[in-house]
């Protein structure tokens, strides 16, 4: 579970987080959606304890990420919107690296890394230099290191983006099937459709402050999703 | 021509925040004010340097010998610095993509690679050749012609080591671009270059010793094989607006051709260096399980070597201190014969001197070999990736300071032993020689790694950009300098009022050990909120 509790995060004056305040619940696919600059990828990186903020607490089931960082990262993993990746490594050394980084025992990473790399279809490519991939391999490896150490809360900023339909349609077979575990998916998007169609809950941004936060029915109500985002947008 | 302008405009003021130091405030002033001081730090030293070359040259009326001195000591100096950055600055540039869409001509790309690369070395000559340019005008009475013609020497110096230094940079980047492990065959050559660079600088130090007797000889030398240098001598001494003007058009004719020229070849070079070798080999991929402490090392190890300025620029001093020490070994007795002769000293006082020879060879390599002052600039938007792992930071800094002293102690020792060997060195001094080599690297590293998290660029176009131009390595540099020259200046100080080697050595370690309590006691109350600090 993430529970964001009034977290403000300020760029000089200006307000990138203004006491947001939500909770993402376990076995949930959150969906956080925003104009550009709304402060979607400020929060999420708020929440793997890459930036720090200036007011409020985020807390990841029942430590906060100021005070027991190393615990609550443990349980996460992110994928970033734009994989900037180590380029000098192998994509296998680079998936490698991130199993260290977890302390991923040897059958757990094989069985992980062998699953999603056949599922991405990566396997011929993994022994290949990151800096020959483009941008939705690079988005596919970033995704398999993410999975390869069986995280209990999956954060992804924009994963769709540059990806091919195979590749989004596996992502999200593997969202529901965390999500039958128990496990805790919560990403940004700017695809509506795939939001509405995916998630349990949802939270809308904007200029900081959080518009609109519940359930999809809550939200939308009869309306489609993208209507609404433009309503509160306008 | 407007196009042009803008381009300029528009990748200047991208190229020149490189100068700029991180920080909370947004003062302009603060930002723009240590790299001042480095230099004229840097520009008062030259500045002695050149005082001390003209005292002689004013005993035999020879002042305008230090014009082609300097001139020909900033040729070689941005030369060999120009080397290092033309491959990093002309090929693989990030915004290659964007200037290659828009509707401009490809030469103009290559123009504007060249006039940035021009700028860079226009400000690095300055820092050699406007010193000497203020002691000779102390010495000589000028004309007013004199300043013209210096501006302009000053302005178009830099054209030849850029050209020479894109055509060597283009022929490295070529060859290397034929490899499967085109990173590791571009460091190969260009340490090749360098070394054979090195190898005439080290001959023309025949011809400068005993400087004043030999200045004349030495003029003719430097005025016979490089035309600048004839010209402003000439144009110092005889002013004549044909002259100036010849120098002008020479130098810029010079620029429009290699421009032309390279610009035939530039394009497939760059598409060669952008291209990857992949394997076609369809073996099983390879599941190894590390402590997280010897990945994040091995990880840091992958790009020490994977980058070939920055294997090059660390690398090369260790490279040289063995060369050196090589040297030395076999050559001792010839280079000692001449001091013998002259009857100040004894073979026996030259070999006892050796140990502290020795330290002071090893403080200069270690500070002068700055790795980890990079390290976190290098990480670049990929820093991110670090900070989201489930490892303490300080693990993270340590294991960049363990790789780069990994690099540096086992070549050192190298040298080290070679030395015991030949001199018989008693094992005391052996043993806190080896200290030393330890003590050294690990006080180098600590303090290159602080700079850098004070003074991160984290949105570098290359890893010249980092390694070779980043505010955190030249404090490094400078500051190695600094260190090495106190504590070299301190061991002969100790030597002259009589201390034993073994006291001294003592001493300089125990000095330095408290200096390496200091930087961790330090490090381990700032060096994690600096890490944390770093946004990118």
């Amino acid at each position: 579970m993430i529970e964001i509790k009034n977290v403000t995060k300020k760029y000089g004056k200006k307000k990138a987080l203004d006491n947001v305040s939500f909770d993402v619940n376990d076995g949930e696919i959150f969906a956080f959606i925003g104009h550009n600059g709304a402060g979607k990828t400020t929060l999420i990186k708020a929440i793997m304890g890459i930036h720090d903020f200036d007011e409020g607490d985020i807390i990841i089931n029942g430590k906060s990420i100021r005070d027991k960082g190393i615990e609550c990262k443990k349980e996460m993993a992110f994928v970033p919107d734009n994989p900037e990746l180590y380029e000098n490594m192998t994509a296998i050394g680079f998936i490698n690296f991130i199993c260290d980084m977890y302390e991923v025992n040897i059958d757990e990473r094989k069985k992980n890394i062998d699953k999603y790399a056949k599922m991405f279809e990566m396997k011929n490519n993994l022994n290949e230099p990151i800096s020959s991939f483009s941008h939705g391999m690079k988005q596919k490896v970033a995704i398999i290191a993410a999975l390869s150490h069986n995280p209990k809360i999956l954060i992804m900023d924009e994963p769709f983006v540059g990806l091919d339909p195979k590749a989004v349609f596996d992502i999200k077979e593997v969202m529901h099937e965390m999500v039958k575990e128990g496990k805790t998916i919560f990403f940004s998007t700017h695809i509506l459709d795939v939001a509405e169609k995916l998630c349990t809950r949802v939270a809308i941004i904007k200029k900081g402050k959080i518009v609109k936060v519940g359930t999809m029915k809550e939200i939308k109500g009869d309306k489609s999703l993208e209507k609404v985002f433009l309503e509160l947008e306008g | 021509m407007k196009k042009i302008i803008s381009l300029i405009k528009a990748c200047m003021t991208d190229n020149m925040q490189l100068f700029k130091i991180k920080s909370k405030s947004n003062k302009k002033s603060s930002k723009v004010i240590l790299p001042i001081i480095l230099g004229f730090i840097c520009m008062f030293s030259v500045w002695s340097y050149a005082n001390m070359f003209m005292e002689p040259l004013v005993k035999i009326h020879a002042e305008y010998v230090l014009l082609s001195l300097f001139i020909m000591v900033s040729f070689f100096l941005t030369l060999i610095e120009g080397i290092y950055k033309a491959s990093g600055l002309l090929f693989n540039c990030k915004d290659d993509d964007l200037l290659l869409s828009l509707p401009i001509k490809k030469s103009t790309v290559l123009f504007i690679r060249i006039f940035k690369f021009y700028v860079f070395e226009l400000l690095y000559n300055s820092i050699f050749m406007l010193p000497a340019i203020i002691v000779y005008i102390r010495y000589v009475k000028v004309p007013f012609s004199f300043y013209v013609v210096s501006l302009f020497i000053l302005l178009l110096l830099p054209i030849i080591p850029i050209i020479i230094s894109s055509i060597l940079g283009s022929i490295i980047s070529r060859i290397s671009s034929k490899f499967k492990f085109k990173n590791l065959a571009q460091t190969v050559t260009t340490v090749i270059l360098l070394l054979v660079i090195f190898y005439f600088s080290f001959n023309m130090q025949e011809l400068i010793n005993n400087f004043g007797e030999k200045a004349n000889v030495i003029n003719k030398f430097i005025t016979k094989i490089y035309y600048p240098c004839n010209a402003y001598v000439k144009m110092s001494t005889n002013f004549k607006i044909g002259d100036l003007l010849l120098f002008i058009f020479i130098n810029i004719s010079l620029f429009i051709i290699a421009i032309l020229g390279l610009s035939t070849r530039y394009f497939k070079i760059n598409s060669n260096v952008k291209g990857v070798k992949t394997s076609t080999s369809k073996k099983d991929y390879a599941i190894k399980r590390n402590r997280p402490t010897i990945s994040l090392i091995k990880k840091e190890l992958k790009k020490f070597i994977s980058s070939p300025v920055f294997i090059t620029n660390a690398g090369f001093g260790l490279v040289l201190f063995i060369i050196g020490i090589i040297y030395i070994t076999l050559n001792f007795d010839k280079m000692t014969n001449s001091i013998i002769i002259e009857g100040s000293i004894t073979l026996d006082e030259i070999k006892s001197y050796i140990p502290i020879i020795l330290y002071s060879i090893i403080c200069f390599t270690s500070f002068m070999t700055s790795i980890t002052s990079s390290m976190i600039s290098l990480e670049g938007k990929s820093f991110n990736i670090l900070k989201s792992l489930p490892i303490k930071p300080m693990t993270i800094i340590l294991a960049k300071v363990l790789m780069a002293v990994l690099v540096m102690i086992p070549l050192i020792l190298i040298g080290d032993i070679i030395l015991f060997v030949k001199f018989n060195f008693n094992i005391l001094e052996s043993l806190l020689i080896i200290i030393g080599t330890i003590l050294l690297p690990l006080i180098s590293e600590t303090i290159g790694i602080i700079i850098n998290l004070k003074y991160p660029k984290m949105d570098a176009e290359n890893d010249t950009e980092v390694v070779k131009q980043s505010m955190s390595s030249m404090i490094s540099v400078f500051l190695g300098m600094g260190i090495s020259a106190i504590s070299v200046f301190g061991l002969f100080y100790g030597i002259k009022i009589g201390l034993s080697n073994t006291l001294l050595l003592l001493l300089i370690n125990l000095i330095f050990s408290i200096l390496f309590i200091i930087l961790m006691f330090y490090m381990n109350k700032k060096s994690v909120k600096l890490f944390n600090e770093i946004n990118v």
